[in-house]
């Protein structure tokens, strides 16, 4: 067997607080390890070269990469090993980085720790054998849940770069919330508009399907070859779908959850967005009075959303300056903890909107009261820290973004994880954030988070762009961590057969053996660790990797 | 309870009718002048006896990978022996179709390591036997079920040492069907009473490790064990007991090691694949060279493991081993 | 089992990959701190963890061992971690029997609880941390 263990420094991220010299020199005198070389950026093009270039001279059988975490760069570095005519799954990474480097500070105690990893990584990778990817047929075509300005802008896109589209809206009508804006900052355009431009771009064309008033009854199989039943007004539909943009957006903030607040028990209290249909309508005196409440539903431990919804600071402006376009002469507070007015231009904005006359006044709300005289706002000034009782007309609640309402039951249907505050996780913060955990499922727009409407639209793009890099090749590779039976082993008791989930495990009455039907098997190794003598096993994950994997890790204690 | 009453010679009179035909056999015990021990009648029941008073092997070891079609066995053996037979049903090791499985009364049993010249095997004189020595192996002394109350049928012992048949499945009715005579009401108290539950097993890590200190890893324990029913064990390959070059090559890795090696993991890790199907026989400890007392473990761990999922080996062909199944809500407090 | 003569406990974790690696990485990229005692063995799915892998890590010097899968009901592979469940609940019990049930314990920690993991894992640590020098004294 001929190792190569390539460690990387990461720059400094992992050369910090690990001792890489010492350990490229401690494995070079291993048994069984040809290579052992330490390099500032193993990701890089020299670095690519240096093993390609050990793997072609040296003969390796084997590559172990010590760097960051397996699900980064994952595709890179078995490209390389393809490249070099050496099956890439004979490649072992380690992770040093995020599971040993930025975990512990002491030089010492995480070169001892990352020598242990190595090694568990170099015994496990001493059970590899080499492992034929299955190519999959990939149907050319998209399943995007949710017609907002995400999941259309989505559409747009890969319907024009030819994939056939399945659009799917539970709501009569397209266009989710941003319908319903008017003049959005910065386009000052109304909703309306931008949604029917959006759409007209997608009622010409032949291989884009709508559905409205629609749900999704069932979802099954394997990226390339999504099942998909869907429940239409005019009855159950079928489709096969490569992949799926899961785009459904969020649910504005229901201001009830705050009872202090008084929503909804006088009219004189309303939302953002209720403001945005009611404008033009409000019963108003003449120079009325207009509190907006900033971070209504966001920032808040105490309901459980202690995030910032980003859009909202934005909405109060608009609401102040509209006021202010109406009624010059009218009197606006707005009530904040600090203005997050992130986009491009929106300080300026925010200085527009003083220079209007709007006053800005940071405070805490502790309670609104409605009287017939108006509507009595107490709090705290946390400049001045002086309690104030003042009274307004109308107040104007600018309500953040919660979670959609079908979080759950979207997560259950396409195994995404939910993160903290409820909205969807993506495989990666910031490398990979179109992606789930799951092959050919992305997320778009606000349900991974709250998001502006230039930013879901631009989410909703980059996830059909990705997707549309999967669905254009046609094929896809799937991975071939599949149970496997050894006939001579198996003693016919059925077990794995009767705890197997994807019932992918068949007994042979003949035989008395079972056999795994490959293209059902889901890989999760439940039937080997059922199996008490491991006849069936799981590749990639044999007992023998893990067994050693543990000798390692416990060696010398 | 209904059932019928066995006058003497019934039985083996409906089982020599029975084994008139070619294709049947009855498993049950033969008593000879070397004691009592298995046998399969094919022609007749010759020195047949009810009770086997000796305890050398778990029957249900011989009925591994049975897969008779067309044949009819009658199997009259002890609970122990039954329950197992019910387990490997379970695990497909045995086609239950073409078997009656029949347990009768125990009154407890005598190892065969024993230095014995005589033993009754008569119900009354047994028991009076038992109850006088305390050669009693320690299995049956703490036997969880020695009533005949599992498999198709049953054979009840009352206190004046008659026997009843009685049935609990289909098949057992059969079975029942061929003894003449009617159905009654069996007496109420019969010879063995239920046994009590037992204190939770526990012990420690020290404990174990000295009892186990002898091991010579013969593995004898686990060839005898009816619920052991791997063709291949995983201790015959490589994964856990490296031997020759991989052994050395493991010294070298993870240092020096007291040999045999892998005693404790083997039988830690044997205790737990048998955790739900052990029947506390103590097959185990009866071919252990080494006198370990292995049943206590073994039988300790599974009941408390069994206990946790309300499930006992063996009781019935119904319900599942509990690591194939689950529930989706329970066991809330597992997490930590 | 050999002579133990490290001080500090020494846990061997396995960890599946779509929920609690994935969380591992995530406290990894987020600098969070926990003890270099706690090793990760990343397994496709918590119901791959075959109880005879504890029992090795234990019986080879191993401090203590955990199971960490996805929370019950969010499985990658829909419901494989009910499995786990009873498995490794089956388990703890086997090792209560023998007197040494703190030295396993499961976990369900998901991709997004970074901050989770890394206080279960401390939590271990410090438990077995304190028994053990505990029983030095003595």
């Amino acid at each position: 067997m001929k190792t190569g263990i390539f460690i990387c420094h990461c720059g400094h991220n992992i050369k910090h607080t690990i001792d890489v010299k010492k350990l490229s020199q401690y494995f070079k005198k291993y048994p069984n390890v040809t290579v052992s070389e330490d390099y500032p950026f193993v990701c890089s093009e020299p670095g690519q070269d240096m093993i390609r270039e050990s793997i072609e001279k040296q003969g390796l059988d084997r590559v172990l990469i010590a760097s960051c975490t397996p699900s980064l760069h994952g595709d890179l570095f078995k490209d390389l090993l393809k490249k070099s005519d050496l099956n890439p799954f004979l490649l072992r990474r380690v992770s040093i980085r995020e599971h040993c480097s930025w975990v512990g500070d002491d030089l010492e105690i995480n070169t001892e720790k990352a020598r242990r990893l190595i090694l568990a990584g170099l015994y496990s990778a001493a059970h590899y054998v080499p492992l034929e990817e299955k190519v999959v047929e990939v149907t050319k075509s998209a399943l995007i849940v949710g017609g907002g300005v995400s999941g259309l802008s989505a559409a747009a896109f890969l319907s024009k770069m030819g994939m056939q589209v399945y659009l799917v809206e539970k709501e009569a009508e397209l266009g989710g919330h941003v319908r319903a804006l008017k003049n959005i900052w910065p386009a000052r355009k109304d909703g309306k508009e931008i949604i029917d431009e959006m759409v007209a771009e997608l009622a010409g064309r032949k291989n884009v399907e709508i559905f409205t008033s629609t749900t999704i009854s069932a979802f099954e199989g394997f990226f390339g070859n999504y099942e998909v039943t869907l429940a239409t007004p005019e009855g159950e539909k079928k489709m096969t779908a490569g992949g799926v943009i899961v785009a459904i957006g969020f649910a504005p903030f229901d201001p009830i959850v705050k009872p202090e607040l008084n929503y909804g028990k006088d009219e004189r209290i309303i939302t953002t967005l209720e403001f945005e249909e009611r404008a033009d309508t409000l019963q108003l005196p003449e120079n009325p009075r207009i509190a907006i409440l900033h971070c209504v539903g966001s920032r808040d431990e105490q309901i459980g959303k202690p995030y910032c919804s980003r859009v909202c600071c934005i909405n109060a402006l608009r609401v102040g300056e509209a006021v202010k376009n109406k009624c010059k002469d009218s009197y606006v507070e707005s009530f904040y903890m600090d203005v997050r007015a992130h986009p491009r231009g929106g300080e300026e904005y925010f200085e527009d909107t003083q220079e209007k006359g709007v006053l800005f006044t940071r405070a805490n709300v502790a309670e609104i009261t409605p009287t017939p005289a108006g509507l009595v706002i107490r709090g705290e000034d946390t400049l001045f820290g002086e309690f104030f009782e003042r009274e307004f007309d109308l107040v104007v609640l600018s309500i953040g973004m919660s979670p959609p309402i079908d979080n759950k039951l979207m997560a259950t249907l396409f195994k995404i994880t939910l993160d903290k505050d409820k909205f969807f996780l993506e495989a990666h913060i910031k490398l990979r954030p179109f992606d789930t955990a799951v092959k050919g499922i992305f997320i778009a727009g606000s349900c991974s988070g709250p998001k502006d409407v230039e930013e879901s639209i631009n989410h909703g793009r980059a996830s059909a762009v990705k997707l549309f890099g999967f669905l254009n090749l046609g094929y896809a590779f799937v991975d071939p961590f599949i149970s496997s039976v050894d006939p001579k082993r198996c003693s016919g008791c059925r077990m794995c057969e009767t705890a197997c989930v994807a019932k992918a495990i068949k007994f042979d009455e003949a035989k008395r053996v079972v056999h795994v039907e490959e293209a059902a098997c889901m890989g999760c190794g439940l039937c080997n660790s059922t199996c008490p003598s491991s006849a069936i096993s799981l590749k990639g994950s044999i007992d023998m990797m893990i067994d050693d994997e543990i000798s390692a890790l416990t060696e010398a204690i | 309870m209904q059932a019928k009453k066995l006058n003497n010679g019934a039985i083996e009179g409906v089982l020599n009718e029975f084994l008139k035909d070619e294709q049947h056999l009855v498993l049950g015990f033969e008593k000879d002048k070397n004691g009592v021990s298995h046998r399969i009648f094919k022609k007749s029941l010759d020195q047949y006896s009810f009770l086997n008073p000796l305890f050398s092997t778990n029957g249900a070891l011989f009925l591994r990978r049975l897969f008779a079609k067309g044949m009819q066995i009658v199997l009259l053996l002890r609970p122990c022996e039954i329950r197992a037979y019910v387990e490997l049903v379970k695990l497909t090791q045995i086609e239950r179709e073409d078997i009656i499985a029949v347990s009768v009364d125990c009154l407890g049993t005598v190892s065969t390591k024993e230095k014995i010249d005589e033993i009754p095997t008569e119900a009354g004189q047994l028991d009076a036997y038992m109850k006088e020595t305390d050669k009693m192996r320690w299995a049956c002394k703490v036997c969880r079920e020695p009533r005949g109350v599992v498999g198709d049928a049953g054979i009840r012992i009352d206190k004046n040492g008659a026997f009843w048949a009685t049935s609990y499945t289909e098949k057992g009715e059969g079975f029942l069907s061929m003894i003449e005579g009617n159905l009654e009401e069996a007496p109420k108290e019969m010879l063995i009473s239920e046994k009590e539950k037992l204190p939770k097993f526990q012990t420690n890590m020290d404990d174990f490790e000295k009892d186990f200190s002898k091991c010579i890893m013969c593995m004898n324990c686990r060839d005898m064990c009816p619920v052991c029913y791997c063709i291949d064990c995983v201790f015959n390959g490589d994964e856990y007991l490296p031997k020759g070059d991989a052994l050395l090559n493991k010294v070298f890795r993870t240092g020096s090691t007291n040999m045999p090696q892998g005693k404790e993991l083997f039988h830690l890790i044997r205790m737990y694949h048998v955790s739900q199907t052990c029947v506390g026989c103590g097959a185990c400890e009866e071919a252990c060279p080494q006198g370990i007392p292995l049943t206590k473990y073994f039988k300790g761990t599974s009941e408390r493991l069994q206990g946790m999922f309300a499930y006992m080996s063996g009781r019935n062909f119904d319900e599942a081993i509990p690591y194939l199944t689950f529930l989706e809500d329970e066991l809330k407090d597992v997490e930590d | 089992m050999e002579e133990k003569t490290n001080k500090n406990p020494e846990i061997i974790g396995f960890a599946c990959s779509f929920c609690t690696f994935k969380a591992s990485e995530m406290a990894g990229s987020l600098r969070m701190k926990y003890p270099d005692g706690v090793k990760l063995v990343q397994v496709p799915c918590s119901s791959r963890v075959d109880p005879a892998f504890v029992i090795k890590a234990i019986l080879e010097g191993a401090d203590g061992a955990f199971v960490a899968g996805c929370h019950p009901g969010d499985c990658h592979f829909i419901k494989g971690n009910y499995y786990t469940r009873r498995k490794i609940a089956a388990l703890k019990e086997m090792f209560d029997a023998f007197s040494m049930k703190d030295k396993l314990k499961l976990f369900w920690v998901s991709a997004a609880e970074a901050r989770r993991f890394v206080e279960k894992v401390t939590g271990m640590y410090d438990e077995i941390k304190e028994k053990k020098n505990a029983g030095k004294k003595a």
